[in-house]
């Protein structure tokens, strides 16, 4: 049984990508003429698959680099289309002209990049959807409570406004073997009590995510995975080694975003539920008041090691709905509204004082097709559902442009992101043959959303099922399920429990490649729907090499 | 002894009611999709963290264990740990039980201001133009979508004219009293307090107000033709003692019945008017909690509002006897 599923899978794989290569050769030679009408990058696309298709993928010479191995990875995703690529989700901010402030590609909001603008700017005010899950900085892994907790927490490594990986406790890193890495501990750092950090800190804390018996069933383990544990290496040279169970090519930039580093004296001598609603961490600011659930106000904290912050305090606190958010920034009693949805964005641009500032996020949005099931078996209706998305409307309309087109699993900027690969133009004719061509021509698919779980979930998985009803050999429609109910389907480990086609989001804060496809598309992926030895192939070669970037 | 045993019963019977929510939520569990280990881990959690996750929060036995559990921990007064945040429940539901009373409270006191007046000018002067706009206005306010009204008031008074804040709760009852003699200047506390209260209590006590309007009216045009109703004015008793000292009197015995059960649906029905001014109390509590599934602090919140409705009917019967001699003698 599981023999014939792999010789089917194998001979599916095979004609794919013969198909696909024929069918976009003549996408290009078809679309050439009418594609002046449409807009730059449209046009380049057209192009860019020309050149790239003609070639057999047979014939590209195996890379020789881990970036390599992930960009292959990627165009081979892009033409077996095991999903609908449908969009990258932007972060959209209200924010008033008190502040001087750009978000950051990771969603996360740190005060310390805030500057007043005026004099009523130096006590900001964020409104965001959910408050935190506690205040214990390794006992969550949600944007909400990275937010509150990372005000006053910092770990090693952090990221830039544009993700790429800076020092902050760490004044260096290095590998020094495949297994183990080090970090040097910054000087003169004080925790918000008075306490220095000690590279035993910073050892304990990277154990207390990694090591249950040392601290917490941490839901970051898996962001640190492979780390074993550290030791303070040498508490003159104030470095801290890591163990690793392999070579790990992403350590550092999981390391930049969580491990936050605590101070060992105070975890040790108090309870969860007082960590919880309690801070001691070096960042710029300290934790002045916290009403669990209601609101956390933040004091600049004046021993910072690094320049004190701009603003002198910083309250977060909550409203679920967005109208809420936007009340509280337009009425002036917020300088910052995170998620603001496309409906309300004109109310903040026409509103004096406040503006709208928007920055592509680390979240991908799709649809998955589960490569075992009828229709979705076949690469040529993958295919043909790509084709028939209209995803330059759904960015425009349902969206109001806060989105950009994908056209692969991993984001532009990312650690192996291939320029080369251009998003699947609008063709339904090209669609409807690839359905004739699939055998698969008068079937019916569902797509499962959930609701409300991503921004316009619902409204954009009823476009996608529209269009797809359009063509005249599909017939599509759309069904909403609560998120819980997907997650339920989706994290059993087992492909049988998911729904043959679904709507989910991905962010990675790694921003690297491997994050988003060993987990979504591995054939051992924790949420997979996908299995392609030539994929799986491909992901084994890149983690044996590190990233150049490290 | 006869008011012993009546606080005795209604003390049983609120055990039982706890009880009964307690199970209720347990038995939901078995029909609600997702679990708590969703929320806590994250999508990509190896099934090794899912099963840790689990095992830290209990959630690895077997469902009766987990009720027997629960049940034994409650008996020595322990609700459990919120899954998410690992604060004990008994903290985090009182913690924001002090707010949902509040704007319980509030929006009654609104409601008896306003309905009585209403109902007893619109029995008093009926089918004049005073009762057809107070009968009209009940009709609205009882038709009038809560979450509707909220928004309205919202936009207007606080978006655009600016004079109340949009949301959210600024001061409690008892920091504004602290402030008395705290550091913060009273009047700017107390004022910030009243402000932050006043539109939700509208939004919560409209409906009540045009219900309770129509029981007062009704109420007393019933009571105004009676008999004692014409001796008293006979026996030459000015007609405002008649209306105020008789009628209104008697037709406060089911108005306080309404009331106190109204306020035990204020106190767990709150939810709507909370979400719509991110109001940091039960109600808003109760949704995370259901979004979340964190167990925990559902039940801990059922059980407290539980209590209240237990706790709340005991003393409308209290004042019920008081009202009305006659109960007792019953």
């Amino acid at each position: 049984m599981a023999d014939q599923n792999t010789s089917r899978r194998r001979f599916l794989t095979a004609t794919g990508s013969a198909a696909a290569a024929v069918a976009l050769a003549g996408c290009a030679g078809g679309d050439g003429g009418d594609g002046t009408e449409t807009d730059e990058p449209m046009d380049t696309t057209e192009g860019g698959m020309e050149t790239t298709e003609t070639a057999e993928p047979t014939e590209r010479p195996e890379p020789t680099t881990r970036e390599g191995y992930l960009q292959r990875a990627n165009r081979l995703i892009h033409d077996e289309a095991p999903w609908v690529f449908l969009h990258r989700q932007f972060s959209v901010y209200g924010q008033s002209d008190d502040i001087e402030w750009q978000p950051r590609t990771d969603e996360r909001v740190a005060a310390y990049a805030i500057e007043p603008a005026t004099d009523s700017g130096d006590d900001v005010v964020m409104t965001q959807s959910q408050m935190d899950s506690g205040l214990d900085p390794q006992d969550h892994r949600e944007t909400p409570t990275d937010n509150i907790v990372l005000q006053a927490y910092e770990g090693l490594l952090e990221r830039d406004a544009e993700g790429a990986i800076v020092e902050t406790l760490a004044t260096d890193y290095q590998r020094l073997d495949e297994t183990t890495v080090q970090f040097t501990v910054r000087d003169n750092v004080s925790f918000h009590s008075g306490d220095s950090l000690t590279p035993e800190d910073v050892a304990f804390s990277i154990n207390r995510i990694v090591q249950e018996d040392v601290g917490i069933a941490s839901p970051q383990v898996d962001q640190l995975l492979g780390v074993e544990g550290a030791e303070v290496a040498s508490t003159d040279d104030r470095t801290v080694n890591v163990n690793l169970s392999g070579l790990n090519p992403i350590v550092f930039a999981s390391f930049a975003t969580y491990c936050d580093v605590m101070n060992k004296s105070w975890v040790e001598s108090n309870d969860g539920a007082y960590i919880n609603q309690n801070m001691e961490g070096t960042g710029p600011f300290q934790l002045s008041n916290y009403e669990q659930g209601v609101s956390v106000e933040f004091q600049r904290f004046n021993d910072y090691w690094d320049d004190e912050a701009a603003i002198s305090t910083f309250t977060i606190n909550a409203a679920g709905e967005a109208s809420t958010r936007v009340n509280r920034l337009v009425a002036g009693e917020s300088d910052i509204a995170v998620n603001v949805p496309p409906q309300e964005v004109s109310r903040v641009e026409n509103n004096d004082g406040t503006s709208i500032t928007a920055v592509p996020s680390t979240r991908v949005i799709f649809n998955a097709m589960r490569y075992d099931v009828e229709p979705f078996d076949s690469p040529l209706f993958r295919q043909a559902i790509n084709y028939a998305v209209d995803l330059e409307s759904i960015i425009e309309n349902v969206l109001q442009t806060f989105g950009s087109a994908t056209g692969q699993p991993t984001l532009e900027g990312f650690f192996g992101y291939n320029p080369d690969l251009d998003p699947y133009p609008y063709d339904p004719d090209m669609a409807e043959q690839l359905v004739e061509e699939s055998g698969y021509a008068g079937a019916e698919v569902e797509l499962v959303t959930p609701i409300g779980r991503y921004l316009r979930d619902v409204e954009i998985a009823q476009a996608v099922a529209a269009q797809v009803d359009e063509l005249s050999n599909v017939s599509a429609s759309a069904r909403q399920v609560e998120f819980s109910t997907l997650v339920s389907q989706v994290t059993t480990g087992n492909i049988e429990d998911k729904p043959p086609w679904y709507l989910l989001g991905w962010g990675n804060a790694t921003f690297d490649a491997i994050q988003t496809i060993q987990p979504l598309l591995a054939s051992d992926g924790s949420l997979t729907s996908y299995s392609n030895d030539e994929l799986d192939r491909l992901l084994d070669e890149a983690q044996q090499l590190p990233s150049e970037t490290n | 002894m006869g008011y012993g045993r009546f606080l005795l019963k209604r003390g049983v019977q609120g055990v039982g009611v706890v009880w009964g929510v307690v199970t209720v939520v347990f038995v939901l569990r078995f029909i609600t999709p997702g679990s708590p280990i969703d929320t806590v881990a994250p999508l990509d959690a190896s099934q090794e963290t899912r099963q840790r996750i689990a095992e830290e929060l209990g959630l690895d036995q077997p469902l009766y264990v987990q009720y027997l559990d629960y049940l034994a921990e409650l008996l020595q007064g322990n609700m459990g740990y919120s899954y998410i945040s690992s604060i004990p429940a008994s903290v985090q539901v009182f913690q924001k039980l002090p707010a949902t009373l509040e704007l319980a409270v509030a929006a009654s006191l609104v409601a008896v201001a306003l309905s009585i007046p209403l109902g007893v000018i619109s029995a008093t002067r009926r089918h004049e133009p005073a009762d057809y706009a107070a009968t009209s206005f009940s009709l609205l306010g009882i038709s009038t979508p809560n979450f509707w009204l909220g928004i309205m008031l919202v936009l207007v008074f606080a978006v655009e004219l600016n004079v109340f804040p949009t949301s959210g709760r600024a001061y409690g009852f008892g920091q504004t009293l602290a402030a008395i003699t705290g550091p913060e200047p009273f009047f700017t506390v107390a004022t910030a307090w009243l402000a932050s209260l006043f539109l939700p209590a509208i939004t919560l006590g409209t409906y009540f107000t045009a219900l309770i309007t129509r029981l007062v009216r009704s109420g007393m045009l019933d009571e105004l033709s009676q008999g004692y109703v014409r001796a008293t004015r006979a026996k030459g008793l000015p007609e405002t003692l008649v209306r105020y000292k008789h009628v209104l009197r008697n037709t406060l015995v089911p108005v306080v019945t309404v009331l106190g059960l109204q306020l035990g649906t204020l106190i767990g029905g709150a939810v709507i008017t909370e979400a719509v001014f991110a109001w940091p109390g039960l109600g808003t509590e109760i949704i995370r909690a259901i979004n979340a599934r964190d167990w925990p602090i559902l039940q801990g919140s059922l059980i407290v509002i539980g209590c209240g409705f237990v706790l709340l009917n005991i003393a409308v019967d209290a004042l019920y006897a008081y009202l009305d001699p006659r109960v007792v003698a019953e």
